[in-house]
């Protein structure tokens, strides 16, 4: 994966066969979510107190909730009615551009000769919002899957991911092959340390979350290097979105 | 919360009667305020992106407000009209960031300054 470069065209990046591949999907995976906890499923029935009362519900995953918050932190009834007023919309346009980014990912408009060199990702200025949002969506999904609640949490994540890059460079390309290293880890790390760290309390295994957070750390470098591109070009008066 | 959030909250509050005068009477009326929370997710950057694009912030107000976002755990990002936090809040959410909205002052807000 290359860092998002501004071109003529839009932000230009190159991602590998198998970067494009998880991401399209764990977009899509997301966008599922999404549509099943918001009640946006087409085939809803009426009177489950959700498509044709119009009343929100209030989502019951826990990522789903922070992609869709209550907007008072202790006044309910605010809170109900903002959920009532905008959630729909807000899923809708979450779920939308979730789907555009997995179809823009999965299929660049040409693959090149030597796969090794990574497919072009072009991503139009005035789309750009969208595809950073979606990226946005997916990370906080992938954190709370992750059980990253404050900044050591990531911190130690990324130290984690970029040694096991340095040890191996599969990288995050299959998350079965690092299965044999489970028990191994297990060991280790609760000789290492009494405390239950964030992704032995959400359930996952040492291999689960160096995949999952190898895709984590992805993400924020592709988000990272675009969005650094955007603000120049918001900042230099280019028009962008 | 502290005085300089309360600081904060004033500045924002004199930017938007700036940028619409129309609102203004209702500003100081009816004032409501919109707070950005911290996450350990959203990078930096986004977060500077969102403040100056949605909010028309200039660089170096986008990047205090982030800062403060960063540090103290939340920022007062605007304030108005109830009606126009409920657009503010709903715009930070499609962001992916986490926005609430209150009204300003209420005395809740002092109990839970500078928790993060």
């Amino acid at each position: 994966m290359t860092p998002f470069r501004s071109a003529p065209a839009g932000y230009v990046a190159r991602w590998d066969d198998v970067e494009r591949e998880v991401l399209a999907r764990v977009a899509r995976d997301v966008a599922e979510l999404l549509r099943a906890e918001a009640g946006l499923e087409p085939g809803i029935e009426v009177g489950d107190g959700v498509a044709f009362t119009g009343v929100a519900r209030v989502p019951q995953d826990p990522a789903v909730q922070r992609l869709l918050p209550d907007a008072h932190e202790d006044d309910a009834d605010v809170a109900t009615e903002f959920r009532h007023l905008t959630q729909t919309d807000l899923a809708a346009g979450k779920v939308a551009r979730l789907v555009a980014f997995a179809d823009a990912v999965d299929s660049p408009e040409e693959l090149p000769d030597d796969p090794r060199v990574g497919a072009e990702i072009v991503v139009p200025r005035e789309g750009a919002q969208e595809f950073a949002g979606a990226l946005t969506d997916l990370r906080l999904v992938l954190a709370e899957r992750l059980g990253l609640v404050d900044d050591d949490d990531v911190e130690s994540l990324h130290d984690e991911v970029f040694a096991g890059v340095e040890d191996d460079d599969e990288g995050w390309a299959d998350a079965d092959d690092a299965d044999d290293a489970d028990d191994a880890d297990r060991a280790a790390g609760e000789s290492a340390d009494d405390e239950v760290a964030g992704w032995e309390r959400v359930g996952l295994s040492g291999a689960e979350r160096r995949y999952w957070g190898g895709v984590f750390v992805a993400a924020g470098f592709a988000q990272e290097s675009l969005v650094e591109e955007m603000l120049a070009d918001l900042r230099a008066g280019r028009p962008t979105a | 919360m502290d005085g300089r959030t309360r600081t904060r909250a004033a500045a924002v509050a004199t930017q938007v009667q700036r940028e619409t005068e129309a609102d203004a009477t209702t500003a100081v009326a009816d004032p409501w305020i919109t707070i950005a929370w911290n996450d350990p997710v959203n990078l930096m950057s986004y977060v500077s992106y969102v403040f100056e694009s949605y909010f028309g912030y200039p660089a170096a107000q986008a990047q205090k407000l982030m800062m403060q976002v960063h540090q103290d755990g939340r920022a007062v990002v605007s304030s108005g009209p109830r009606e126009r936090m409920e657009v503010d809040v709903q715009a930070m959410h499609g962001f992916g960031l986490w926005a609430t909205l209150r009204r300003s002052g209420s005395s809740d807000g002092e109990a839970e300054g500078g928790a993060a």
